[in-house]
């Protein structure tokens, strides 16, 4: 469903992205792992149209994303979180949800909302204050929410699970798997988790210095002596480039 | 603002307000004039409000208002109510050319949009032939009658821009409550994350521009042929945006009903009591209560009062 071919992103002198090619197939489930800086939330903003690459090429379902807005990507079916949540100011957690569908999905359903709701484990929090008086593990599920409420068929999750104590993270992660079964997604998640990517994702990629150095299995992946390597620190620049 | 408390206003102000001033020309031609500020400030209000842009250039569309409508009247013979409407509509135009300044954000913006405003003037002062540049337009055509009301006079006048007022507010309202109003407030802290969920959000600023331009255009073609005179320093003056700014913090931008209360209020405060005491620098008294309006209750007067009865039933609790 997703192609990336040769995708490159230039921050002035700084290339955070040099020719990332990989593809996502309908339903897939990929774990995006790396070291900091090594270019995982750059991709993300790549895919969804916040940052406009250098060079390269980007389809999903056959269609160019190059010039479309992050608007138009959202609504052609990829849907997205933000590894710090951004919850919608002044809106309760339902009016998050409810913009995301009226505007991501083009309709009014109170029902999926109340679903998503009920999967994330926000219903009692529906009316809060979404800025102001959720936790942390809440504020990273609205964001799950306002992604499904689009009615994704691309999920990108960045981080979603950062920050939060063990037993939190594996309630949440039943609740992504839950989520993805439910709505048959396709996920790319970014986590540093290593035990986590493993138990979601069948697929893995490994990012370093702004280019994919490993792509399969999490068991072959991990016991690959260069991403062994890029995240003991041993891969240099200069090897890198 | 409560329904039969809206409704009660209307009354007055359709029924009460002709009743009791109808026969006294100096305070419905006051009147007139508060409630011109008050349909900019409404317009300004949802700029700012739901927009999230603060716009120091409002000026600009009551002026390109005020010209287009007098020159289709007197030029091309339009008649004066759909001269009026293309007034707002030459304003709504005219904020196209400001779409760009859309990329910029807080103070950025509203210098941008100060700056537009000033070539506006400019091209009125300019465009002799058109607009007869610095000299201005005289006996601009007045509302006719209609139906035995001679919409040329003060009251007439007065139920044409309190109909403006109303309108605009109501419209202002109605966007507020809708998905679209959601997502302009969902905007204001993270406009990237709504453009992930499908917001176009850009476009969203862009019709609130145009929408403010329209009414803000719609009011300055009445002024226009109101006071049937006009030039490029008092179309384009800056009091055009002062006032309603001031009058919209006064009463309260947040609110629907807070700038039209707000301009009623410092307008007629200002002419009918500190006006007779210092004739000169009567503005002053005006300032003093604005900046303690700012101080004591920063969200602006519908806000103060709507706090009101909270604290009694807090005193009655007690």
């Amino acid at each position: 469903m997703l192609t990336l071919e040769g995708v490159q992103v230039n921050f002035g002198g700084v290339q955070a992205l040099k020719s990332a090619s990989f593809s996502v197939a309908e339903g897939e489930s990929i774990g995006l792992v790396g070291p900091n800086g090594a270019g995982k939330t750059t991709l993300f903003n790549v895919i969804s149209g916040v940052v406009r690459p250098t060079a390269g090429r980007l389809d999903f379902r056959g269609t160019s994303l190059l010039k479309l807005p992050e608007w138009k990507r959202a609504r052609l079916g990829i849907g997205r979180s933000f590894q710090i949540p951004r919850p919608f100011g002044h809106c309760t957690v339902r009016e998050n949800l409810l913009v995301a569908q009226r505007f991501g999905a083009g309709k009014k359903d109170p029902r999926r909302i109340d679903e998503i709701l009920d999967i994330l484990n926000l219903r009692d929090k529906a009316d809060r204050d979404a800025t102001t008086e959720l936790a942390l593990t809440e504020h990273k599920a609205l964001e799950v929410g306002k992604a499904l409420a689009t009615e994704p068929s691309l999920l990108l999750l960045d981080e979603v699970l950062a920050g939060l104590e063990t037993s939190s993270k594996r309630a949440f992660m039943e609740r992504l798997a839950a989520v993805r079964d439910r709505y048959r997604l396709a996920m790319v998640i970014i986590e540093h988790d290593i035990a986590t990517i493993a138990a979601l994702c069948p697929r893995v990629l490994v990012l370093n210095f702004g280019q994919i150095i490993a792509d399969g299995s999490p068991d072959a992946v991990f016991r690959d002596p260069d991403v062994i390597r890029s995240y003991t620190g041993e891969t240099t620049l200069a090897e890198a480039s | 603002m409560n329904r039969i408390l809206l409704i009660a206003a209307l009354v007055a102000a359709y029924v009460g307000v002709p009743l009791l001033f109808g026969g006294n020309a100096y305070v419905l031609g006051l009147i007139v004039a508060a409630l011109t500020i008050a349909g900019v400030a409404v317009a300004w209000a949802l700029l700012g409000n739901l927009g999230g842009m603060v716009s120091f250039g409002h000026a600009a569309f009551f002026g390109v208002g005020s010209y287009t409508s007098a020159v289709l009247a007197m030029k091309l013979g339009v008649p004066v109510f759909a001269a009026m409407l293309l007034g707002g509509v030459g304003a709504a135009v005219s904020s196209i050319a400001m779409l760009p300044a859309l990329r910029l954000r807080g103070p950025y913006f509203a210098l941008a949009i100060l700056a537009y405003a000033h070539i506006f003037q400019i091209l009125a002062t300019e465009m002799t032939p058109v607009t007869g540049g610095a000299g201005g337009l005289l006996s601009i055509p007045r509302f006719p009658k209609v139906l035995g009301l001679d919409f040329g006079e003060k009251l007439g006048g007065y139920l044409i821009v309190l109909t403006i007022v109303v309108l605009a507010a109501l419209a202002y309202d109605a966007i507020r409550r809708s998905t679209w109003g959601l997502a302009l407030k969902a905007m204001h802290d993270t406009e990237v994350a709504t453009r992930v969920v499908g917001v176009p959000s850009t476009h969203l600023k862009a019709a609130m521009l145009v929408l403010s331009a329209f009414i803000t255009g719609l009011v300055g073609a009445f002024n226009a042929h109101f006071i049937s005179f006009l030039d490029p320093d008092y179309a384009f003056s800056s009091g055009w945006t002062v006032l309603p700014i001031a009058a919209a913090i006064f009463g309260g931008y947040r609110t629907v009903w807070g700038p039209v209360v707000g301009a009623l209020s410092i307008y007629l405060v200002d002419q009918l009591l500190f006006k007779p005491i210092l004739p000169h620098g009567h503005q002053m008294i005006l300032g003093v209560l604005l900046c303690a309006m700012i101080l004591f209750s920063p969200g602006g007067l519908m806000p103060a009062l709507r706090r009101r009865p909270v604290k009694e039933n807090r005193h009655a609790h007690a």
